[in-house]
């Protein structure tokens, strides 16, 4: 019943990707062009510099603008690249929705697991699920040719599963200092130059895009709780997992949403940049 | 042709310890402020009202929060403000950045610190740490440039990759292209209130 779906969408999605991968490629070229100007080359960086010298040359008035600097330019670059968002009017009520959601649903159900379970254990929890997604984090590595990060995750898998109590402990990070090296697929379409294309947000998962919902495909493929027999197992333990992730991050969402003059947007700006900033590492 | 080489290789020379001083001196600057900041969350016996003081007098020197409300609104709409406008603006932000802070800090009781390196970006210096709060590694780049008053100071913040001016940029941009300064000191007024 699963299996068939996934495969019908990852086909429907990939043709609306060819159609804006085109549009958007020059956008992500251009971001991470701007971007290695500034990170990689810095002192020898003059751009912004003369830029400037040019500016307070021909006003050497306006003093306030001279306060600015270099540091406006940053920002500025920030502006030239708005997120392509078609579906505003649908994410609009879609990113309400979740909100309610929220409020309604996960923040009573998680504050309820807490009390029955404490922070050691949900914690030991996450490390498990965790711990069983190591086929998404290896494979994503490995096609982003990052063989050293896929062999330290290889090493976390083997030394968490075994030492580590099937992984709900991380002896890897705490005695060896293994750090784990996060990769989904979307993370590896955008390595290879696929554009985020249009913003969409998901009913009770959040906001995403169509490139990283069209990465989810493989990387249910890659997660042995797909594969639970019946599938009600497989649903039951993806909930699970949710919400005890929720429980630990619980005041994580309730602080940021305090910073958004309009929540939407600020979800919508902060995902992008986010995944923007996890491709470029 | 050899003084030329000689003054080119003194002159490398002094740029390159002058370089390496200024990334210690951020270094010792910003991490003995976070790790004041840590100490005093440690201190289980001051009240929230205390704590809250002791951590807002270390921000208050490491963060240069008149830029940051500056920054903010850039030179598209900084400068068109009056005088009065740009107090305004600059005391509701500050509370609320202030506030923001605060709160982040609540959430997080367990953690730790790590710091990396410091880099330096054009004429900037960026102090990468890393906040570890039971299972989750938080990265925090702390951005300072170096302000003829008063030496290094934080301009601006990415959590996780995403910097906390271009988003309030970004938001109060959306604002100002639609509306006026007041709709938007309204907004931070209402907001402040939550």
């Amino acid at each position: 019943m699963i299996s068939r779906s996934p495969l019908i969408l990852l086909s429907l999605f990939s043709l609306f990707m060819i159609s804006c991968a085109g549009v958007d490629q020059s956008r992500v070229t251009e971001g991470t062009e701007g971007n290695l100007e500034a990170e990689s080359l810095p002192p020898a960086d003059q751009d912004p510099v003369s830029d400037q010298d040019h500016f307070s040359n021909q006003n050497p008035v306006s003093n306030k603008e001279d306060e600015f600097g270099e540091l406006e330019d940053e920002f500025a670059a920030v502006e030239a690249e708005p997120v392509f968002d078609p579906l505003s009017g649908y994410n609009r009520g879609m990113t309400q929705f979740n909100d309610g959601f929220f409020d309604w649903v996960v923040y009573p159900v998680s504050e309820g697991y807490k009390l029955i379970l404490p922070k050691g254990g949900r914690i030991a929890i996450n490390r498990f699920f965790k711990n069983l997604f190591f086929p998404i984090r290896f494979a994503n590595n490995v096609l982003q040719l990052k063989y050293d990060k896929a062999a330290i995750e290889t090493g976390r898998f083997i030394v968490n599963s075994t030492v580590g109590l099937l992984g709900f402990f991380d002896p890897a990070e705490s005695w060896l200092q293994l750090k784990p090296h996060p990769e989904d697929f979307g993370q590896t379409l955008g390595f290879y130059g696929v554009g985020s294309g249009f913003h969409i947000v998901l009913p009770f998962l959040g906001p995403s895009n169509l490139r990283d919902l069209v990465g989810k495909v493989p990387d249910i493929y890659a997660t042995p709780l797909t594969y639970l027999d019946p599938v009600e197992a497989a649903y039951a333990a993806e909930t699970h997992r949710r919400l005890n992730d929720a429980s630990i991050r619980l005041g994580e969402y309730q602080s940021l949403r305090k910073d958004a003059l309009d929540l939407y947007t600020f979800l919508r700006d902060a995902y992008e940049r986010n995944r923007k900033a996890e491709i470029e590492e | 042709m050899k003084t030329w080489i000689l003054i080119f290789l003194s002159l490398s020379l002094f740029s390159s310890t002058v370089f390496a001083d200024e990334l210690s001196e951020v270094d010792h600057f910003m991490k003995e402020k976070l790790s004041t900041v840590m100490k005093v969350l440690e201190n289980k016996s001051l009240s929230k009202e205390q704590r809250d003081a002791a951590v807002l007098v270390q921000i208050n020197a490491a963060f240069d929060f008149n830029k940051m409300a500056k920054l903010t609104l850039g030179r598209k709409y900084w400068p068109g403000l009056s005088t009065t406008e740009q107090t305004r603006f600059t005391s509701l932000f500050i509370q609320r950045m202030q506030a923001s802070y605060l709160e982040k800090l609540d959430l997080y009781t367990d953690e730790q610190i790590a710091y990396n390196p410091p880099i330096r970006v054009n004429k900037n210096v960026h102090m990468l740490t890393e906040l570890v709060s039971g299972d989750n590694h938080i990265s925090m780049r702390y951005k300072l440039y170096k302000s003829k008053e008063s030496g290094w100071r934080v301009y601006d913040i990415e959590l996780e990759g995403v910097s906390i001016i271009t988003t309030y940029r970004s938001q109060f941009y959306e604002v100002l292209d639609k509306g006026t300064i007041n709709d938007l000191l309204n907004k931070l007024e209402q907001a402040d209130g939550m």
